[in-house]
Formats: C-alpha cells, sequence, structure tokens
C-alpha cells in the first residue's frame, strides 16, 4: 500500500461509522493508541547538506537504516543533527523514496557507487519504481558482464585449469577454437570441408561438354560420377567423425542431441546414408532425388563457424510475430485486390484472370513492384485497380521492412530483458515483501477496520485455498452442510457443525490471552513481514488458520473481543462468566445477535 | 468499333466512381466514418484544475479540529490529492486500496455522496474535514444524521427496502467471494428483513430519521460502536 494511503486511514475508519446501525454482530475493540508523539523535525546533514524531514516520514520503513534505531549511531551532539559522510547527491533520492514511496534510479550516476549508498542505507534494489527498474538492470547487467569478462580474460590468460578430463577439454576445443592450436586446427579443416561439400553440390548439376560421343550435354555430376562420389563420401566421413566427437565430449548428451545445430548436423550426412541403402532402385530414385536437396542443409553448418549468422538466426525467430503480421496484411490486401482485379477483368475477353487464385499471382507481382508482365489487365477499371494495388505494395511492403530492421536490435535486448524480468519476479517479490514492512500501528488499525466490516456483514474473510475446501466440503457432506447453512442464514446463529469452527478459533485466545499479549507485538512485526505478499492471507489466518505461526497472529484482534466479553457490563448474562465459557461465549455472542 | 468499346467502358468507370464517392460521403454525413482526426484534440479538456482551501483560521472554526490536526489532514489530503479535490474516480481508487478483496466502487460511491455535501460532484478539502468533523468530533446524534443521509439515497428524508437493499449489496460487494461462511445471494436482502424489521416501528416500508435515531439510541450495541473511532487521529 502506498505510503500516501495511508494518510486515508483515518478517513475510511471514520467512514466505518456507516457501517455501525446495520451491524450484525458487535464490534471489535479497536486498537490500542499508543500516545502518538508530536511529530518533529529531524536535521540530516550529509557531508554538509541539509535535510530536513519529519520524524514519521522516516519511520515509513523500519527496517532501513534511517527508520530504525541504527540512525543513533550517527547522531552528533554538537550540532544536533545526523551526520553521514556520504554523497548527497544519491542521498536525495534515497530521502525521496522515504517520502513518495518510490525509489528512483538516476540515468546520470553510476551503477557502483548507487549499489553501494543502497546497501549502506539498508535498502533492497528490487523495490525500484518501474519506471526505472528496466534502465538500473540494464545497467547493472553491463556492470556485472563487464566485470564478467575482465575475469574470463584474465582466466584465459592463466591457460588451461589442469585438472580437467579429457572429454572436458575436448568439449572445450570444440566450442572455443582459440584456446588450443589443435583445436584452431580442426575448425579450420572443418570449415574447409563444408565450404568444398557446397560447392560440389553445386558444381554437380552445372552442364559440362558432353563426352566424346554423346550429342547432348551432360550435368558434371553425372560425367565424372566417381569423382564426385568420393568427394561426397570424404566430406561425409568426416562429418561423421565431428558429429560422433561432438556426441562423446557433449557434457549432456541428452541436451545436445536436441540441439539446432546437432539436428543441421545429423540432416546434412543422413541422405548421403539412405542414399547408400536404396542403391539404384528406380522406383523410389524420385525420392533419393528430393533427399539430396537437403545436402544443401550443410550450409548452416557454417553457423557455427560464424556469430553473425547465430545472431541472425536468433534475431529472426524473436522477430517472426513481427514478420507474421507483415505477411498476414500483405495476404490480406492480396486477396482484397485479387478479388478487384477478378470481378474487374471478368468482363473483357481473353483475359488472364480466370480465377481469384489465378489473379493472386498477378496481385503478388504487382505488389512486390516486380511486373512480370504476365497478366496485365485490358479494361479501364482493371488498370485503376492495378495502379491503386501497386501504389499500396510500395507502401506495404517499403515501409515496414526498415522498421522490422530497427526493430531487430530493439526486440533482441527486449527479448533479453523480458526473459531476465522473468527471472527477476522471484527478487521482486522479496522486494514487495520488504516494502510492506510498514508501520506496526498502521497495520494494527488497518486489521481493525476490515474486523469491522467482517462484524458487520457477519461474515469472515478467508483465502482462497480455504475458501475452496469450504466450498468442496459443503458439497461433497451435502445433508449436514445444506441443514447448516440453512440455519446459518437464520439470524446469523450457527448450528453445531459451523460453531466447532468457531470454537476452535475462539478457545486458543482466551487460554493464552493474559501473558503474552505484550510479547505478541514483537511476534506481529516477523510474522506479518512473512505473510505480507498476499494482504488477503494476512487476514484470513485472523480467522481460520490452524498453524502455529499464525497463531499468535490471530490472538491479537480475539484478544480484544474477548476483552469485550469481560470488561463491559454484560447485556445478557451469561457473557459476564468466566472466559473458560469459550464456546458458550461464541454461541451466546451470535445469539445476541438475532436479538438484533 | 474500338470508341464504341471504349466509350461503354469509359461510362462504365465513371459510374463505379461516382457511385464509390457518394456513398462514402453518404457515410461521413450520416457520422459513421469520420474523416477528420481533429476530434481527438476537442477532448483534451483543462484537466489540471488548482483548487485552494479556505484558510487554516476559518476551517478551525467551522469544524472541531484543532490547527494541527487540520495541517496533518491536509498534507495526507493533498498528497493523494494535489489538484486539491477528490473527483469520484480517485475517491473510489483510494477507498478500494483499503479493502483489496472485495469490490468497494458501489459503496465508495454512496460515501462520496454523502461527503459531497454540496453536490457538484467532487470533495473538496472543506467537504472532506467538515465531514470527518461530524463522524470523529460530532455528538451521537449528528453521526447518526450523517449515516441516515448515507443511507437515504435520494435524499429525500425516508430509507426504503430497495435504497437499504443497494447500500447492503455494496457493503457484502466488498467483503469479496472468499469468506467464511460462503456468501450467499440472499444475505443482503435478509439483512435488509432484519433491519427494516427493527427500524421500521410503525411497518410502513420506510425508515424515516425520527424511526431511525429512537431506535439507535435504544439499543447498546450501536450507541457504543458509534463511540469506537474518537481517537482515530
Amino acid at each position: 500500500m502506498a505510503a500516501g494511503v495511508a494518510a486515508w486511514l483515518p478517513f475510511a475508519r471514520a467512514a466505518a461509522i456507516g457501517w455501525m446501525p446495520v451491524a450484525s454482530a458487535p464490534m471489535p475493540l479497536a486498537p490500542r493508541e499508543k500516545r502518538r508523539t508530536q511529530d518533529g523535525f529531524i536535521i540530516i546533514n550529509v557531508s554538509g547538506t541539509k535535510f530536513q524531514t519529519w520524524r514519521s516520514t522516516l519511520e515509513r520503513y523500519p527496517d532501513t537504516l534511517l527508520g530504525s534505531t541504527e540512525k543513533d549511531f550517527f547522531f552528533n551532539e554538537e550540532i544536533n543533527e545526523y551526520f553521514f559522510d556520504r554523497d548527497p547527491d544519491i542521498f536525495r533520492h534515497i530521502l525521496n523514496f522515504y517520502r513518495t514511496g518510490k525509489l528512483h534510479y538516476p540515468r546520470h550516476e553510476c551503477i557502483s557507487a548507487y549499489d553501494e549508498e543502497l546497501s549502506f542505507f539498508g535498502i533492497i534494489p528490487e523495490i525500484i519504481g518501474d519506471c526505472c527498474y528496466e534502465e538500473y538492470k540494464d545497467r547493472r547487467r553491463e556492470n556485472a558482464e563487464r566485470i564478467q569478462d575482465d575475469a574470463d580474460d584474465e582466466n584465459n590468460k592463466e591457460g588451461v585449469m589442469p585438472d580437467m578430463t579429457l572429454r572436458q577439454s575436448m568439449w572445450r576445443a570444440f566450442e572455443n577454437p582459440h584456446t588450443s592450436t589443435l583445436a584452431l586446427v580442426f575448425y579450420y579443416v572443418t570449415g574447409f570441408f563444408i565450404a568444398v561439400s557446397v560447392i560440389a553440390n553445386v558444381v554437380e548439376t552445372v552442364p559440362c561438354r558432353a563426352s566424346p560421343g554423346m550429342i547432348k550435354d551432360l550435368p558434371c555430376g553425372e560425367r565424372y560420377a566417381l569423382a564426385f562420389f568420393c568427394l561426397d563420401t570424404a566430406c561425409v566421413m568426416i562429418f561423421t567423425v565431428e558429429y560422433l566427437l561432438r556426441l562423446i565430449a557433449a557434457p549432456s548428451r541428452y541436451r545436445f542431441v536436441r540441439s539446432v545445430m546437432s539436428i543441421i548436423d545429423v540432416v546434412a550426412i543422413m541422405p548421403y546414408y539412405i542414399g547408400l541403402v536404396m542403391t539404384d532402385n528406380e522406383d523410389v530414385s524420385g525420392a533419393f532425388v528430393t533427399l539430396r536437396v537437403f545436402r544443401v542443409f550443410r550450409i548452416f553448418k557454417f553457423s557455427r563457424h560464424s556469430q553473425g549468422l547465430r545472431i541472425l538466426g536468433y534475431t529472426l525467430k524473436s522477430c517472426a510475430s513481427e514478420l507474421g503480421f507483415l505477411l498476414f496484411s500483405l495476404t490480406m490486401a492480396i486477396i482484397i485486390f485479387a478479388t478487384v482485379m477478378f470481378y474487374a477483368e471478368k468482363g473483357s475477353t481473353a483475359s488472364k484472370f480466370t480465377s481469384i487464385p489465378a489473379a493472386f499471382w498477378y496481385t503478388i507481382v504487382t505488389m512486390t513492384t516486380l511486373g512480370y508482365g504476365d497478366m496485365v489487365p485490358k479494361t479501364i477499371v482493371g488498370k485503376i485497380v492495378g495502379s491503386v494495388c501497386s501504389l499500396s505494395g510500395v507502401l506495404v511492403i517499403a515501409l515496414p521492412v526498415p522498421v522490422i530492421v530497427s526493430n531487430f536490435s530493439r526486440i533482441y535486448h527486449q527479448n533479453q530483458r523480458a526473459d531476465k524480468r522473468r527471472a527477476q519476479k522471484a527478487s521482486k517479490e522479496a522486494g514487495q515483501a520488504f516494502l510492506s514492512k510498514t508501520n506496526l500501528s498502521f497495520e494494527k488499525e488497518h486489521h481493525h477496520l476490515l474486523h469491522c466490516l467482517e462484524k458487520t456483514t457477519n461474515h469472515e474473510f478467508v483465502d482462497e485455498e480455504t475458501y475452496e475446501k469450504n466450498c468442496m466440503e459443503v458439497s461433497s457432506v451435502n445433508p449436514p452442510g445444506s441443514r447448516c447453512s440453512s440455519i446459518s442464514s437464520q439470524h446469523g446463529l450457527t448450528s453445531t457443525c459451523c460453531s466447532r469452527r468457531n470454537k476452535k478459533t475462539f478457545r486458543l485466545p482466551n487460554s493464552n490471552m493474559s501473558g503474552s499479549h505484550a510479547g505478541s507485538l514483537q511476534e506481529l512485526s516477523t510474522i506479518q513481514i512473512r505473510e505480507r505478499p498476499l494482504i488477503s492471507n494476512s487476514r484470513s489466518s485472523l480467522n481460520a488458520k490452524m498453524e502455529d505461526t499464525v497463531q499468535r497472529n490471530s490472538e491479537h484482534p480475539y484478544v480484544t473481543s474477548a476483552i469485550i466479553s469481560i470488561r463491559t457490563p454484560p447485556v445478557t448474562s451469561p457473557e459476564g462468566n468466566n472466559t473458560s465459557d469459550s464456546p458458550d461465549y461464541s454461541q451466546r455472542n451470535i445469539v445476541k445477535v438475532s436479538a438484533l | 468499333m474500338l470508341s464504341v468499346e471504349w466509350e461503354i467502358e469509359g461510362l462504365q468507370t465513371v459510374g463505379i466512381v461516382v457511385i464509390v464517392c457518394a456513398s462514402l460521403k453518404l457515410l461521413h454525413l450520416l457520422g459513421l466514418i469520420d474523416f477528420s482526426e481533429d476530434s481527438v484534440e476537442d477532448e483534451l479538456e483543462l484537466a489540471t484544475v488548482r483548487y485552494r482551501p479556505e484558510g487554516l483560521q476559518q476551517l478551525e472554526a467551522q469544524t472541531r479540529f484543532t490547527k494541527k490536526e487540520l495541517q496533518i489532514f491536509y498534507r495526507g489530503f493533498k498528497n493523494e490529492c494535489p489538484s486539491g479535490i477528490v473527483n469520484e474516480e480517485t475517491f473510489k481508487e483510494i477507498y478500494s486500496q483499503f479493502f483489496p478483496q472485495g469490490d468497494s466502487t458501489t459503496y465508495a460511491h454512496f460515501l462520496f455522496n454523502a461527503f459531497d455535501t454540496d453536490h457538484n460532484g467532487s470533495v473538496s478539502f472543506e467537504d472532506f474535514v467538515s465531514g470527518l468533523s461530524i463522524l470523529l468530533r460530532g455528538s451521537v446524534q449528528e453521526k447518526l444524521n450523517w449515516a441516515f443521509n448515507l443511507y437515504d439515497i435520494n435524499k429525500d428524508g425516508y430509507i426504503t427496502k430497495e435504497e437499504m437493499l443497494d447500500i447492503m449489496k455494496a457493503i457484502y460487494d466488498m467483503m469479496g467471494k472468499c469468506t467464511y461462511p460462503a456468501l450467499k445471494d440472499e444475505a443482503p436482502r435478509q439483512h435488509v428483513e432484519i433491519f427494516f424489521q427493527k427500524m421500521d416501528k410503525n411497518k410502513d416500508g420506510v425508515v424515516t430519521i425520527d424511526e431511525f435515531i429512537d431506535c439507535c439510541q435504544n439499543d447498546e450495541n450501536i450507541m457504543r460502536s458509534m463511540q469506537l473511532f474518537e481517537n482515530v487521529i
């Protein structure tokens, strides 16, 4: 809850008077107010720059240096101020956090200096507001990368770690060719053979001069079939050996097999082996020829050698939605123009636009400004539509292209940030928990307000799980459940099955009411912190939960209601009895409701 | 021959173009489509309204708060509403932060109307503080009066069953879905029945201010709960 809204709590509580005349149950007693000390100024001197604020502003976050008694260590009696020998510029932001509840990160500040100040003043960075959080995380990541790079350079200069197994050193050699000369040699050899294989595939199909005695030109592949076959075999041997070595050296074989690069490797060498198996079978030669197409995938093996190709592939993948949208809008435009074109050209004789799908080709060619000229409109309306089509094609295609290009880097970084943000969510939760360690008295008053609402409607807050459980219980144990609910609907009187629950909750506080009230305050603060993320959680904990840790939390409001029963003059005589009569108390409490 | 063909075609083309333009113009006239984008700028009204409250002296005279208490109130007020007045949306937002489990917008709406005594659609600091003065420092009579005013939605001096039902539903809405025992749909209605049985002495179906105050003054619980928030500030 924002610090500012805390100032409106008195208003919300005062407005609760509106519920009083219609309340179904008597209200719990208000939490005891400690005498509010007069709010005074506090002067903080940071390296000569004086900051002044209210004491209560600093007390909003009791878990930080300034909000707790830790600041007394810095109190200087001579000048009667709190003196800190730190950076006043950054301190300004920290003080603003107390004032507004939001921590901002100034862009011109150094990230490590800022982090140091935050840790000095006991503020965790996860509570930085959303406006500055991305920037902060980016700078932090860059800083961490810089530190990491420096560390890596040092590591690399040191040389190979002495106790790596052969398998680990092999994997390292594969992934990082610059580590040893052998790795480098291997890297270049495989690169060379990939290039040779791809060129061989290409040259195979070039028509060579016919050998003497033949009339027509043959493709070189058929002329020098043996030579090409030997070359192919050699390349595939090398690729197979490389793949097997990688498979052996991989730290996680399962993960390696599933990776993209290994799939490319497999697809690159498969056709050869399949070709070996199916030899000279005329029926399947067509399929065999198709398989040869896959040999071109060997070119993708270059992506191990080229960082840029990998980045391109990754950004295309991450840019897929934008490209998809472009395709979708193009498709829409194509269909529209093809339809209009078809109906426009329907009238003319011997028109090439025989159907709408036939018109698709014309539209695509026109919109991409290719203009082959194999299909042209003849009618005037057709020509007008054709010109509109080509103009809009220019716009539809040319405009998004620079946008997509500039989107590359933006989407690339954004994707990285989005993934990181998801990973950082866990630490953000911790930050929220930290933020919510607000005033204890505020929490007490807020709970009292919610408790008044419960009493007004004679229903209690529970959390989701308990609610689901109750729903299932009611539905499963139908007959007694329905009896329970029907009776409870009459004047709030609960029958035995429901009062059993009430009995449980009421008994506990009465039993250890006397001793631990003062001590429970401290425990309240720790327990509240643990449960903070969902206020409904802590709210329901006041009612239904049985766990030990939470019992003492539930103690507090019920202690006060028990106090009511003792102090005030009894309206109905049984109420003044001793507190061990807790079940009766709960029943009579609710009986009193019906008398209303 | 050719010229006749072209003439027919040309006339066809002209006809189509004319029809298309005429239909577009017709739609524009009918207001179904808008060509110009100026309408967006017209909607930008002056959102910044500065409102300053009366002086501290006058407020101290009008309400039952001391200067210090008024200062504390104003600091909190101005923090959330720097423009000096609260409109209904902001009011609902602030109020719903205190009841995260349920939907407090309806009740906040009624509360807003109760605070907005001059019915100008916004609550100024004076309205705010005079309302709080009654609630925190007023006599029991005044508080009951205020509560009656809250329930009487149309401010006609009578609380009808429908008005009470609206209020009750709004209160039950604030509880949300996850309650124990589970909220039934008839719960507000039954609550209203109980209320009317108690308050409506002459059984005429409405509760007047005298019936209300009489009945509340005779009820110990209500009297005691009225004193509950004396020391809020």
